[in-house]
């Protein structure tokens, strides 16, 4: 940043530029060159006063072509200007009488900058080592070629809460996933900041997938592969290594940054016990809604990737991908281990009240006792399901990928 | 959302004030060039099977943010080991004596559709110090035909081992490898495919490009539903079209390389 500074006022002063003119506006250069942008020309009044080419050739800069050149030959600046401290534009070329003209334009602050003496370069470089890609001498030894481009908004220092409505599991195989995020995200530098993260999910449940398994052929995912994840908070860091510029159309015009996040946190969990049943009590039938059972608080870890679409100052959409790992062992449903479940069974077998079992500390019997006033279902009827469940203890470890769209505020 | 929207209309009227000139920027305007895509696919999530297609379009751009491609390919196609456990293990199963064929087994194989491909956004990024990188994003859409197979996963005509789950003529039991020729009912068919893509192309030198998609072939599913086991383990045809089969959808990730002429 300093080093291209210097060179901005180097080369201001030799071309007899006002030095300040080289750090003023606002701009924030960035970590890296964007893109080789020359010296801008003072805009167009009008800004559609663009000629369209008859055909458009690719890989040449087709704004300001002389409508004399053949295809596939180089613009005038690329091919034919000589090196200098103000090479000509890929992007908005000026005509050659002004791209020869000595005192003009006045060098703008993301200009880039070419600090050689040109007369001792002509005789020690190449006509090969000279050409120009898209206005900047990139093969000249001799040369040292800075580019400042502007970065139209800065992040260093900056809080962002940023929401997302829809976070949904693209990943479901045996589980469905869709929740809402919400992240919070100080950037401690341009290119670095520290996230903190909530999600939760107001829908999660075994896929369609699992349940037709079950309809048709009798199976299923294990336990542990089917365990499904309620919220989950975590704590991490974000890195936005990447960033350009896109237009659509020709009207809009948006900066985005590539990011790639990763944390870690925890997040609770719960298992599919019985699906939506209808329950038949003397002559009417009552929808009975799915039954989950609480399977524990597990570690999640996190990694992903997305884009920040900024628009102005303080707005920005995010899409992004994370996948959360956590690892899922089903060994309690409810609190309730196999030791449990057994007595509770035996107890629904004779009729018995659960109150007096000898059940471990944390065994809910209560969710397994009673009827519910609504539909009629006698919940002493999930046990066994439950004692399915833990049965075989089964553990994996479970990737949750999720796409997230959302939008952001800075301040 | 309103306020995002707001905010977005109204960025979007400075940048065009503040920085119009980046639209005049396109190193790349592909209109009125001819280009061929050949690329490679994997299936994002597979659950009873798995494709690997391989295509070439070639397409034809009518405007810089305009094209309409022709693709072409064929789709190498695999059940997955989940399907194959299924098969073995229902063989054994005496509890369900009537059922239904599983959804979404069918596998593509040659197949060709002609869509638009809509490429709005014009854009650059900075990857490496001095070079930057053009790229466009695009939607495509469009539908042509494919040619399917399906292969039971629940009717065995001539089951040689109940407890192994063998439905074919392998030599050694343990040994799937060792089978030429199986079973299981076989089905294929010619029908109607859509397909719908999102991706970024990123152009590099003059007239090559790189691009990433994520695309979806849609096709009708169809399968039997009431199958009576003692029917199709006699060789007889069971059951009866299902009524409302749904959608098929292949969903994959594709690299492509591009050549602009």
């Amino acid at each position: 940043m300093r080093t291209i500074l210097s060179f901005a006022v180097l080369l201001s002063t030799v071309a007899g530029a006002d030095p300040a003119l080289a750090q003023s506006g606002p701009t924030v250069p960035a970590p890296g060159a964007e893109t080789s942008i020359p010296p801008e020309v003072p805009p167009p009044v009008s800004p559609v006063a663009r000629p369209q080419p008859a055909q458009h050739e690719l890989g040449t800069a087709v704004p300001g072509e002389p409508p004399a050149a053949a295809p596939r030959v180089r613009a005038p600046q690329e091919e034919d200007a000589p090196v200098s401290e103000t090479p000509a534009s890929e992007e908005a070329p000026p005509p050659p009488s002004e791209a020869a003209a000595p005192a003009e334009p006045q060098p703008a602050a993301d200009a880039p900058l070419a600090v050689a003496d040109v007369d001792t370069e002509l005789r020690t470089t190449t006509p090969e080592q000279q050409r120009l890609v898209h206005g900047a001498p990139l093969y000249n030894p001799n040369v040292s070629v800075h580019i400042v481009q502007k970065k139209r908004f800065a992040d260093d220092g900056k809080h962002e809460f940023a929401l997302y409505p829809l976070a949904m599991q693209v990943n479901g195989k045996f589980t469905n996933h869709a929740g809402s995020a919400l992240h919070y995200t100080y950037h401690l530098q341009e290119n670095f900041a520290l996230q903190v993260s909530g999600l939760y999910n107001w829908h999660s449940n075994e896929s369609r997938f699992n349940l037709e398994l079950i309809d048709k052929v009798r199976e299923q995912a294990q336990a542990a592969s089917s365990l499904l994840l309620k919220w989950g908070a975590q704590a991490g860091v974000e890195v936005t290594p990447l960033y350009g510029k896109f237009a659509f159309y020709d009207d809009h015009l948006a900066q985005f940054s590539l990011i790639l996040s990763g944390g870690a946190g925890f997040g609770g969990t719960r298992h599919l016990i019985r699906p939506e049943v209808a329950n038949q009590v003397e002559g009417e039938t009552f929808t009975v809604p799915a039954r989950f059972g609480d399977t524990g608080t597990r570690f999640v870890g996190s990694v992903g990737g997305g884009l920040r679409v900024q628009f102005g100052d303080s707005y920005a959409v995010r899409l992004e991908v994370r996948d959360l790992v956590y690892t899922a062992r089903v060994d309690r449903v409810d609190g309730c281990n196999l030791a449990d479940f057994e007595m509770l069974e035996a107890a629904r077998a004779g009729n018995e009240p659960f109150a007096n079992l000898q059940l471990s500390g944390g065994c809910q019997f209560q969710k397994f006792d009673g009827v519910d006033p609504d539909t009629k279902k006698n919940y002493r009827e999930d046990i066994i399901l439950g004692r399915d469940l833990v049965a075989e203890p089964s553990s994996d470890v479970l990737n949750n990928v999720s796409f997230y769209a959302g939008f952001s505020i800075l301040f | 959302m309103i306020l995002a929207l707001t905010a977005l209309s109204a960025a979007g009227q400075q940048e065009q004030t503040l920085e119009g000139v980046v639209v005049r920027n396109r190193l790349y305007q592909p209109a009125g060039n001819l280009e061929l895509s050949p690329s490679v696919g994997v299936s994002m999530l597979t659950y009873l099977t798995a494709h690997y297609t391989l295509n070439l379009g070639v397409a034809y751009n009518l405007f810089d943010t305009f094209a309409v491609e022709g693709r072409a390919g064929y789709a190498f196609s695999r059940q997955t080991g989940l399907a194959r456990s299924i098969s073995e293990s229902f063989l054994n199963r005496d509890d369900k004596r009537i059922t239904d064929e599983l959804e979404d087994l069918w596998r593509m194989n040659l197949h060709g559709v002609v869509g638009l491909r809509w490429a709005p956004v014009y854009g650059k990024l900075s990857l490496m110090a001095e070079v930057p990188t053009h790229f466009q994003a695009y939607l495509w859409a469009g539908g042509g035909v494919g040619s399917f197979q399906r292969q039971s996963l629940i009717q065995c005509t001539n089951v040689v081992n109940r407890g192994l789950g063998v439905c074919d003529d392998r030599s050694d039991p343990l040994d799937r490898s060792t089978a030429t020729e199986n079973f299981w009912v076989k089905e294929s068919r010619v029908a109607p495919v859509l397909s719908a893509a999102v991706g970024f192309r990123f152009f590099a030198f003059e007239r090559h490009g790189v691009k990433f998609e994520l695309r979806d072939w849609v096709f009708r599913d169809a399968f039997r539903v009431a199958l009576s086991r003692d029917d199709w383990e006699a060789g007889r045809d069971t059951g009866t079209p299902a009524p409302s089969p749904g959608l098929t959808h292949l969903v994959q990730f594709d690299i492509g390389y591009t050549f602009l002429f």
